[in-house]
C-alpha cells in the first residue's frame, strides 16, 4: 500500500548509523523521510514540516524520549512509532501511556518497522470507519455488531465484543493493559489485568483456529495485546 | 497507658458549696430498703460510648473503677476516670487514696482528668460534654441516707436534673467495705504550731495594748481585734484563724465587754459585735484557706509546665538518641530524686538486650521486669499491680501503641510517686517516644534516599551501556538482513553468518546486562496476572531458531489458572531454560515444557525437562552460579543462563529445582508463589 505522494516521515535519533538504516528502509517502501538528532530539534522540525508520522527513538542525549512524546501530544495527535531495547517494558508503558502509538524493540526488521508504521498511519486515514473487518475466517460487522466466523454466527459477550472491538479498531496497533481495563471496566479497573487475560482466554477460544497458539490475537509481553493482521 | 492530663481552670469558685458528694464517705445507713440505683442498661445499648468515672478518695471508688473497667473492656469503649478537686484541701490520707484510685484506672487502660470545681455534679457534666462522653457512672450506697429527705440531694440526683442527653448509670455499692469517716474539721497539715504561736502572741499583744486604754474604747478595741483576725488570715491556715476567732470573741468578751471580767453581754450592740467576731473568723478562716489550695495548685501547674518545659528542651537540644536519654533522665532525676534510665528499641522494634542510658544501672531481674513492661506495652514494678516486688517503676515509651523504649526509674523506698509525678512521667515517656520514633523515620528516610540515588545511578549506567552496545548490533542486524533478503549470489550466505552472530552477540549482552541487574540489586519485579499459555508462547516464539528440527512438547493443563508474576523476566527465565536444553542435549533429542499447580495449590510452576545427558554431578553444587560450565559443554556461552534463571525466580519470591529426569535427561523446575486469582464479576 505504497502511497502515491511520498509521506513525510520524521525520524528523531541520535545515531548516525540507526538514522541511515531507518532512512533506507522507508526511502524503498517509498516515504519522504526528514531527520532530527536531538528532542529540541525534534519538536521544530515537528511544526515546520508537519510530517504523517514520527518514529522516535527513547533514547535521545538532550531529552528523555517520553517528555519529547509529552511536550508533541499538547499540541499535535501525530502518529508515533517508539524504539526502544529490550528489557524497557516499563519505558514502553510509559511512552504508550504518553500517548505514542506503537513500539519496535531494537534489533528489529525492517518488515516490521513498515509493517508498524503503516498500521499507526491507517489510524488517521479514516481506515477505522471500513464496516467489516476480515482476518483469517473471521468477520467483524463493527456497524451490524457481528462476529462470524467461517460464515457461522458466534455468540460473544458485552465485555468480549468491547474487548474485540477495541483491538479491531487499533489492529496491527498494540494496545495496553490499561487501556483495554479503563475503556471497557472503567477507570478504577486497571489493576484488574487477572479480567483482561480472562476474557482474552475467551475470546481466543471462541475466534482463534488452535486458542493455544493464537494467531491474531497476539500477546505483548507484559504490555498489552495487539491484533495481527493477515 | 494512654493517660492524658487535662488541667482546666477554677470556675465557680465564688459559690460557697459543701464539699463534692464524691469525696464524702457514705454515711451510715439508718433505713434498710430499697436500693436507689437503677438497673444498668444491657450491653448492647452502652456499645461504642465512652463511659466517664467518678473518682474519690471513698474505698468505694476502686470498686466503680474496677467495675468501669471491666464493662469498657467488655465493650470495648473508651473511658476516663474524673477526679474532681475542690479548693478545700481534703487532706493527705485522702489525697492518697484518690491517687491511688486514679493509678488504678490508668493502668486498667482509662485516660485521667482532674478537674477543679466546687461543684461534682457540674464539673462531670461539664467535662462529659468537653470530652464526648456519652455516659457517667457514679456510685450510690443501697441504702437509703440517713436524714435523706432534708440533705442535699445525692450527686446522682444532681447529675441527672442537670445532663442534658448524657446517660447517667447509678452503680449499687457494696456496702460491707469498711467506710473511713472523715474528720469532721480537716485541719490542714500545713498549719504547724508557729502559725497557732504567732495568732496567740498577736491576741495577747493587742490584749495588753487595749489593757492601757480607758474602759469606754471597748467598741474600738473590738475593731481592732477584727482588724486582727482579717490581717492573720492572709498569714496563717484555718485552725489557727478559727482558734483566733473564738479566744478574741471569748476575751473581748471577758476583759473588755461590760460587764468586766465576766462572760455575758449585757446589750444588743456588744452581742451584735461578739456575734461578728465569729462570722468573720469563720469567712476570713475559709477564703484564706482556699486562697493558699488554690495558690499551692498553681504553683503544682506551674512546676508541671516548667518541667515539661526544661522536659522538652533538654530533648530538642540533643544531637542524637543517647543524649536525648541523658538529657531525659538527668531531668527526671532533678525532679523527682530518683535515679532512672532509658533503653531504646532496635531497629525491628524490639528489645532483645537492652541497653540502658541513665543514672540507673538494672539488675537481671529489673531487666526482664523492663522488657516485660516493653513487650506488653503496660507500666511494671513498683507503684503498679504487676511485679510489685521489683524496685524500679518501668514505663514503656508508648506513642500511637507501639513501644519505642522503657523508662525506669528508682525511688527511695521509703519515697512514693505521687499521682502528678505519674502523670509527668507519662509526658515524659509519651516525648520521649515521639523522639525516638522521629529518628527512627529520620533514619529510614535517609537510608531510602541513598537506595534511590544508588538505584538511579545504577539504572542511567545500565540504560547507557546497553544502548551503546546494542545500537551497533541493531544495525548489524538489520542490515546484514537486507543483504540476506537482496539474495546477491554468492554473499548472501555469509550475511546469513553476519546476522546470525550479530542475533547471538545481542543475546549474550541481553545476559550479561541481565547479570549486572541482578547483582546491583536493581531488580524490580513487577508482578501481574500471567497467562502460562502466553509466557510459553512468547518463550517459544523467541527460542524458535534454536528448537528448529528439534521436538518441543508444551504440556499445560486445561484449567490453569493465571499466575503472579513479572511477564517479561518469567519469559526470560523460560527462554534461557529451553535455550540450555536445546544446547546441551543431542540435536533431535525432544524437550518438554510444563506448567502446572503442585499438590499443595499455593506454587506455580514451570518445568523445562530433557533427554540428553543430564546435569553432571560435579556441577550441581554450583549449577546456579554464574560463569559455571560444564566441561562437556560445547564450546560458546558464558554460563549465566542458569544463574540468570535462578536470580530472576529468586527476586520475584519463587525458588529453581533441578533433578534427572526420569528416564534420562535433566529437569529444571521453577516455582512461583500462587495464590487463585479472584474471577472477574459477572456481567
Amino acid at each position: 500500500m505504497t502511497p502515491n505522494a511520498p509521506i513525510p516521515v520524521l525520524v528523531i535519533d541520535d545515531e548516525v548509523q540507526i538514522l541511515r538504516l531507518l532512512r533506507h528502509a522507508l526511502e524503498a517502501d517509498g516515504y519522504d523521510v526528514h531527520e532530527a538528532k536531538t528532542g529540541k530539534l525534534a519538536l521544530g522540525e515537528v511544526a515546520c514540516l508537519q510530517p504523517q508520522a514520527i518514529v522516535l527513538d527513547l533514547g535521545l542525549p538532550d531529552l528523555d524520549g517520553i517528555e519529547v512524546l509529552r511536550r508533541l501530544r499538547e499540541w499535535s495527535q501525530v502518529p508515533v512509532l517508539v524504539l526502544t531495547v529490550r528489557n524497557s517494558e516499563n519505558d514502553v508503558i510509559a511512552a504508550l501511556n504518553a500517548g505514542a502509538d506503537d513500539y519496535l524493540t531494537k534489533p528489529f526488521r525492517a518488515r516490521e518497522l513498515l509493517a508498524r508504521l503503516r498500521a499507526i498511519l491507517r489510524r488517521t486515514r479514516a481506515a477505522n470507519e471500513v464496516p467489516v473487518v476480515r482476518f483469517g475466517e473471521i468477520e467483524i460487522d463493527l456497524a451490524g455488531h457481528l462476529v462470524r466466523k467461517a460464515g457461522v454466527d458466534l455468540h460473544l459477550s458485552a465485555k468480549e465484543y468491547a474487548v474485540l472491538k477495541m483491538l479491531v479498531l487499533n489492529r496491527g496497533r498494540v494496545v495496553t493493559h490499561r487501556q483495554i481495563l479503563r475503556e471497557v471496566w472503567g477507570p478504577n479497573a486497571e489493576q484488574n489485568t487477572h479480567y483482561l487475560r480472562a476474557y482474552m482466554a475467551h475470546l481466543r477460544n471462541k475466534l482463534e483456529a488452535n486458542p493455544r497458539a493464537p494467531a491474531y490475537l497476539k500477546t505483548e509481553s507484559g504490555i498489552g495485546y495487539r491484533l495481527l493482521e493477515d | 497507658m494512654r493517660a492524658e492530663f487535662i488541667e482546666e481552670s477554677v470556675e465557680s469558685l465564688d459559690t460557697m458549696k459543701p464539699p463534692a458528694q464524691l469525696s464524702r464517705p457514705p454515711l451510715p445507713p439508718t433505713v434498710p430498703g430499697s436500693g436507689s440505683g437503677s438497673p444498668l442498661p444491657p450491653a448492647s445499648v452502652t456499645a461504642q460510648r465512652s463511659m466517664l468515672v467518678a473518682v474519690g478518695p471513698s474505698p468505694h471508688s476502686e470498686q466503680l473503677v474496677r467495675w468501669t473497667g471491666r464493662q469498657s473492656t467488655m465493650l470495648k469503649t473508651p473511658w476516663a476516670a474524673v477526679h474532681v478537686e475542690s479548693a478545700r484541701p481534703i487532706g493527705a490520707a485522702a489525697q492518697r487514696l484518690v491517687d491511688k484510685h486514679l493509678a488504678l484506672a490508668r493502668e486498667l487502660g482509662a485516660q485521667i482528668i482532674i478537674t477543679q470545681d466546687e461543684d461534682a455534679a457540674s464539673a462531670l457534666v461539664r467535662v462529659a460534654e468537653k470530652g464526648n462522653f456519652a455516659q457517667v457512672i457514679v456510685g450510690q450506697s443501697r441504702r437509703r441516707r440517713w436524714l435523706g429527705r432534708w440533705r442535699r440531694p445525692s450527686l446522682a440526683d444532681r447529675l441527672l436534673g442537670m445532663s442534658h442527653g448524657l446517660e447517667v448509670h447509678v452503680v449499687p455499692l457494696d456496702e460491707t467495705l469498711p467506710a473511713k469517716s472523715r474528720p469532721l474539721f480537716d485541719i490542714p497539715a500545713r498549719s504547724s504550731w508557729h502559725e497557732y504561736a504567732l495568732v496567740l502572741s498577736v491576741i495577747i499583744a493587742l490584749t495588753v495594748l487595749g489593757m492601757q486604754l480607758p474602759r469606754s474604747y471597748y467598741v474600738q478595741i473590738g475593731l481592732v481585734y477584727l482588724l486582727a483576725i482579717n490581717l492573720l488570715s492572709l498569714r496563717v491556715g484555718r485552725g489557727p484563724i478559727l482558734t483566733a476567732g473564738i479566744v478574741i470573741a471569748l476575751t473581748w468578751d471577758y476583759i473588755f465587754a461590760p460587764p468586766y471580767f465576766e462572760f455575758g453581754i449585757d446589750n444588743l450592740p456588744d452581742l451584735v459585735l461578739f456575734g461578728t467576731y465569729f462570722v468573720v473568723a469563720l469567712i476570713a478562716g475559709h477564703s484564706a484557706a482556699r486562697l493558699r489550695a488554690q495558690a499551692h495548685n498553681e504553683r503544682l501547674r506551674e512546676e508541671r509546665a516548667t518541667a515539661l518545659f526544661q522536659f522538652t528542651r533538654a530533648l530538642a537540644e540533643a544531637k542524637n538518641l543517647a543524649e536525648a536519654a541523658l538529657g531525659a533522665v538527668t531531668q527526671i532525676d532533678d525532679m523527682i530524686g530518683s535515679s532512672s534510665a532509658v533503653a531504646f528499641a532496635d531497629e525491628n522494634n524490639d528489645l532483645p538486650e537492652p541497653v540502658f542510658h541513665g543514672s540507673l544501672l538494672p539488675n537481671e531481674r529489673e531487666r526482664a521486669a523492663a522488657i516485660w513492661a516493653f513487650r506488653n506495652r503496660r507500666v511494671n514494678g513498683r507503684f503498679t499491680e504487676t511485679e510489685t516486688d521489683c524496685a524500679v517503676y518501668f514505663s514503656p515509651l508508648l506513642h500511637e501503641d507501639q513501644a519505642f523504649g522503657v523508662l525506669g526509674v528508682k525511688l527511695l523506698p521509703a519515697k512514693t510517686l505521687s499521682l502528678g509525678q505519674r502523670d509527668l512521667l507519662d509526658a515524659f515517656t509519651q516525648h520521649l517516644a515521639l523522639v525516638v520514633e522521629r529518628a527512627q523515620l529520620r533514619a529510614a528516610g535517609e537510608r531510602e534516599k541513598l537506595l534511590a540515588e544508588s538505584e538511579k545511578l545504577h539504572h542511567a549506567l545500565l540504560e547507557s551501556v546497553s544502548h551503546e552496545l546494542r545500537t551497533p548490533l541493531a544495525v548489524i542486524a538489520a542490515t546484514s538482513e537486507e543483504l540476506v533478503e537482496a539474495k546477491i549470489p554468492g554473499s548472501s550466505d555469509l550475511a546469513a553468518e553476519i546476522h546470525e552472530a550479530a542475533l547471538r552477540l545481542n543475546r549474550l549482552v541481553a545476559n550479561l546486562l541481565d547479570q549486572t541487574r541482578l547483582e546491583s540489586g536493581a531488580l524490580r519485579p513487577h508482578l501481574d496476572w500471567c497467562d502460562p499459555q502466553d509466557l510459553i508462547n512468547a518463550a517459544v516464539e523467541s527460542t524458535r531458531d534454536a528448537f528448529a528440527g528439534r521436538p518441543l512438547e508444551i504440556s499445560i493443563p486445561e484449567d490453569m489458572p493465571f499466575v503472579r508474576a513479572d511477564f517479561a523476566l518469567t519469559e526470560q527465565v523460560l527462554v534461557n531454560l529451553l535455550l540450555n536444553a536445546a544446547r546441551h542435549t543431542p540435536l533431535r533429542a525432544p524437550v518438554t515444557i510444563t506448567t502446572g499447580i503442585d499438590f499443595s495449590g499455593r506454587r506455580a510452576f514451570f518445568s523445562v525437562a530433557d533427554r540428553g545427558p543430564g546435569i553432571p554431578a560435579a556441577l550441581r553444587a554450583e549449577l546456579f552460579k554464574k560463569f559455571s560450565r560444564g566441561d562437556a559443554a560445547p564450546p560458546g556461552g558464558l554460563g549465566l543462563g542458569l544463574s540468570i534463571v535462578h536470580g530472576f525466580i529468586a527476586a520475584q519470591g519463587g525458588e529453581v529445582i533441578f533433578g534427572d529426569n526420569s528416564g534420562g535427561g535433566a529437569i529444571i523446575t521453577c516455582y512461583l508463589p500462587h495464590t487463585a486469582p479472584e474471577t472477574p464479576p459477572p456481567e
